[in-house]
């Protein structure tokens, strides 16, 4: 059964040589948390923020001076280890109350050894085992629970099963990081470079799951109906290589372009309607982007922006990269902290100390490289357009012609493109090292802002074989170019920032332009208002022949046998797609929502430095109300020491007696009063034996109230 | 597969399974790896609980700490006898702890033991100079350093003591979400 007084738990504090080895002293942490926990990994059963929040000790801290100090506080060994022993009692009861998966997550943050881990667990499941001994048989007790918990739940409580089905979970958990993609690069990027820069490979891999599940979408819905039935094919053209390169030719009749898919209705039992299955799909799959994107973008914005803290605090103690292996990597680190650090000093000293002409000139440089960097990205857009139009007649030319040369030539565009969109951000980057921006983090945010204002107009569509060949692309000159980053990056922001860069130009820009193709109101009457849209091609593609893509809808809407089996659909679509008045109301009731939401944000800000200075107040208090509790204690020795002279409590009380509360080396001086720097020597009991005081304290009360009787 | 070991007994892997953060096959992989450091001193057979320990020299040559700053804190940290000489069990928390399955407050405890160098609960001036040191290869002068010190106390120190506790330290790292992805450290 479970042993009351487990020896390695209290034999190590008393070695001479250690100290506080293993002993761990955390208060209760009452770091209440403003916004929810951001860490996803705590699950989020309310016993979980209950143990971390209260039980945080688990064992006392010994003073600097080891055992000494324990004899001069009177306190004897017995003492603290029947604190421990209580305190690992009521820990273990609390274990073996919860289910167990929460067991084995409590028992994995509990911040102890894995020594004593391994104890707690043996002794949880030595009382949970003895539980269930004093009931009549196992399954009764499964059988009573069957009506209120899962089937999962009831094998966790009978103690065999139990331990296969995690088992199970064990085995499924080892498989599923089997099939984690690229983990060994990742280790490897993020070992020689650090988190900022493995932070753009961990997004390429988000994309690739983003475009693998875009791509099963589009398969399963548009191509494969149209794989089934393939339409008559006219000119049929023979497969020669040069189409790898153009994409014309015998592609242009396959199911690789629009022009491929037929506009009539598949299959002989149940129709399946190409030209709504084409449309419906491609909107679903836009809005499903959007949602994504939007929401993992709020998300990270969120995590790594709103609450993010900066200064010299967070640069010593938060910023440094553990997982950072290559030494040149680490030296560089270190310099940039150090120029970083020494930067932040001085700002502090001098202040801007920049006179008015050499604002002046800073500001003309900074106009000056602006309007370079947009006149590049218009010149390249303007250059693209021409070229455009020059290629369209090329192709035509080559259509009639129907020569090698000529199809070649009209690989010129993609070339030229090709071409700017390697030179133009090596120029941003020659640009941006004219410039002198006071931190190297202003540096980046407009190198990125430049570079994401030029790929807007032009509008890149990531595909997913690029994608991946653009990975190991990246890996292989990284490992032969780059040095590690000469300025350290912070990753979780560039996350953010990179979601953010791909939803606003590229999403969005294609979003609109695809709705401008696409839509088409239908006025009242045969001449309506809006001929914004483009007309279908007439000779193939789904929506031959009509007039515009979305007529395709309505008039699916106003068939007949429509009306009458999905009239809700028809409802839907009469009072909402068309009516304009819907979207107005939605837009009004959007940006209330927005509002109101404003006005919650403000005012949890102000509810945080509310509880910020709540906090410095308890600490003042505290210090305040111990050392009243010191002086009391003093008032009483003198006041008992006039009265009993042969008892041998007075012992206890000189030892007590020489804990005086220095003000300057425990309380850092008094409180709301500015303090010396001290610190040359290590302080004595530190205001942390405030449990300690306590004890002493309830000690002396009971030992009071002995003697009254 | 994970029958066939006989490393360890199936309660041995089935506690360190419910008290790290790793699965079988990691802490195997682990064991391989901590016994690669001293192969002729650790035996290949852990079911009797042999009482071994790997000098901190020879975790100090690991490649995943050799160039950390802070690999002889770490190491003391985790270790029971306080020197930086490791048992398997040290061995795999402190990996454990490391990884990024870890949550925020369990690291955070970590690192602020990590960065009290002298074991006194708090994080005080000498230990922030003595962690700046570490980080700037020594290059910034006297009042430089004291000048930084002096300001993350100022920026941290919420309870106006002069010096930072855990839950100064906690609060700090809150606000600082790149921190889980930072301090960990890849096995």
């Amino acid at each position: 059964m479970g042993c009351l007084t487990p020896p390695t738990m209290t034999v190590k504090p008393w070695k001479s040589t250690g100290g506080a080895v293993n002993i761990a002293y955390q208060m209760d942490s009452e770091v209440d948390y403003i916004t929810a926990p951001l860490d996803q990994s705590l699950p989020s059963t309310p016993h979980m923020g209950d143990l971390l929040r209260r039980r945080g000790t688990r064992k006392m801290s010994l003073f600097p001076g080891g055992g000494v100090a324990l004899g001069k506080l009177g306190m004897t060994e017995e003492d603290i280890r029947d604190e421990i022993e209580s305190e690992e009692r009521d820990l273990v009861k609390e274990l073996a109350a919860m289910s167990s998966r929460d067991q084995i997550q409590a028992i994995r943050v509990l911040p102890m050894s894995l020594e004593d881990k391994k104890h707690i667990r043996s002794q949880v499941l030595a009382t949970k085992q003895s539980k269930h001994g004093l009931q009549l048989t196992c399954c009764s007790s499964c059988s009573e629970q069957v009506s209120r918990v899962s089937s999962r739940l009831l094998l966790e409580e009978c103690g065999a099963h139990g331990h296969s089905f995690r088992k199970f979970a064990a085995n499924l958990a080892s498989a599923r990081q089997a099939l984690e993609l690229w983990q060994g690069t990742m280790k490897e990027v993020g070992g020689k470079f650090g988190t900022s820069v493995l932070s753009y490979f961990l997004f390429l891999k988000w994309l690739l799951m983003f475009n693998i599940f875009s791509f099963l979408v589009n398969f399963g819905f548009i191509t494969v109906p149209q794989l089934v039935q393939p339409p008559n094919r006219t000119n049929a053209v023979n497969f020669r290589g040069l189409e790898l390169l153009t994409g014309a030719g015998y592609f242009n009749q396959s199911v690789l372009y629009y022009g491929g898919y037929s506009d009539e209705k598949i299959g002989e039992h149940s129709e399946y309607d190409m030209q709504l299955a084409y449309f419906f799909t491609i909107s679903a799959y836009l809005v499903m982007c959007g949602v994504c994107l939007i929401y993992s973008m709020a998300r990270s914005f969120q995590r790594n922006f709103v609450l993010s803290a900066s200064g010299s605090a967070w640069q010593l103690l938060c910023s440094w990269d553990f997982s950072m292996t290559n030494e040149r990597a680490i030296r560089q680190r270190k310099n940039n902290l150090r120029v970083q650090l020494k930067e932040s000093i001085s700002e502090k000293n001098q202040g801007d100390k920049m006179t008015m002409s050499d604002k002046l000139k800073q500001f003309g440089i900074h106009l000056g490289t602006w309007f370079i960097s947009m006149g590049l990205a218009a010149g390249s857009c303007a250059a693209v357009f021409y070229l455009c139009e020059y290629n369209l007649q090329v192709i035509i030319d080559s259509q009639e012609s129907r020569s090698t040369l000529t199809e070649a030539s009209t690989l010129l565009l993609p070339f030229v493109v090709s071409l700017i969109n390697l030179v133009i951000p090596l120029l941003y980057s020659l640009l941006s090292k004219a410039e002198r921006y006071s931190g190297p983090r202003t540096k980046i945010y407009v190198i990125i802002l430049r570079i994401g204002i030029y790929f807007s107009p032009l509008l890149p569509i990531m595909q997913m074989i690029k994608l991946f060949i653009l990975f190991y692309l990246k890996k292989v000159s990284l490992n032969q170019n780059c040095q590690p980053p000469r300025r350290s990056g912070r990753a979780a922001q560039m996350q953010t920032m990179f979601i953010a860069l791909l939803f606003f130009p590229s999403f969005v820009g294609a979003l609109s332009m695809v709705g401008y193709t696409v839509w088409r109101y239908e006025g009242p009457g045969a001449g309506s208002r809006w001929t914004c849209c483009l007309k279908p091609s007439k000779h193939c593609g789904p929506f031959q022949g009509l007039n515009s893509t979305f007529q395709a809808v309505s008039l699916w809407m106003s068939r007949e046998d429509t009306v009458s089996d999905y009239s809700w659909a028809v409802w839907i679509f009469d009072n909402m797609i068309k009516s304009a008045l819907f979207f107005y109301l939605i837009t009004i009731i959007t940006l209330v929502l927005i509002y109101f939401f404003w006005q919650v944000t403000q005012g949890r800000r102000l509810l945080i430095t509310l509880l910020r200075e709540q906090i410095i107040n308890e600490g003042k208090d505290k210090a305040f109300l111990l050392d009243k509790l010191q002086k009391l204690q003093r008032e009483r020795q003198t006041a008992a020491s006039t009265q009993r002279t042969n008892t041998h409590i007075p012992q206890r009380f000189e030892r007590i007696q020489e804990i005086e509360p220095d003000y300057d080396r425990d309380f850092g001086g008094i409180p709301g009063l500015p303090h010396v720097e001290e610190n040359i020597e290590p302080p004595g009991p530190p205001v942390a034996s405030a449990l300690i005081q306590a004890m002493i304290a309830r000690r002396q009360a009971e030992e009071e109230e002995e003697e009254e009787y | 597969m994970g029958n066939k070991q006989t490393i360890f007994t199936t309660q041995q892997l089935d506690a360190y399974q419910d008290c790290t953060f790793f699965t079988r096959k990691e802490i195997i992989r682990l064991f391989h790896r901590y016994r690669d450091l001293a192969p002729q001193l650790i035996p290949l057979d852990y079911t009797n609980k042999p009482d071994v320990k790997v000098p901190y020299e020879l975790i100090g040559s690991m490649p995943e700490l050799k160039e950390n700053p802070f690999r002889q804190r770490i190491a003391e940290v985790f270790s029971e006898d306080g020197e930086g000489n490791m048992t398997l069990d040290d061995f795999l928390d402190m990996f454990s702890v490391l990884s990024e399955m870890a949550p925020r407050d369990l690291k955070a405890y970590y690192a602020f033991k990590i960065y009290d160098f002298n074991n006194d609960d708090y994080i005080c001036v000498s230990d922030l100079e003595k962690t700046l040191n570490k980080l700037t290869r020594n290059e910034l002068s006297e009042d430089e350093s004291r000048l930084v010190c002096e300001k993350v106390i100022d920026e941290a120190d919420l309870d106006n003591d002069g010096r930072l506790s855990l839950e100064d330290f906690q609060h700090m790292i809150i606000r600082a979400p790149d921190f889980l992805s930072t301090f960990h450290i890849r096995i």
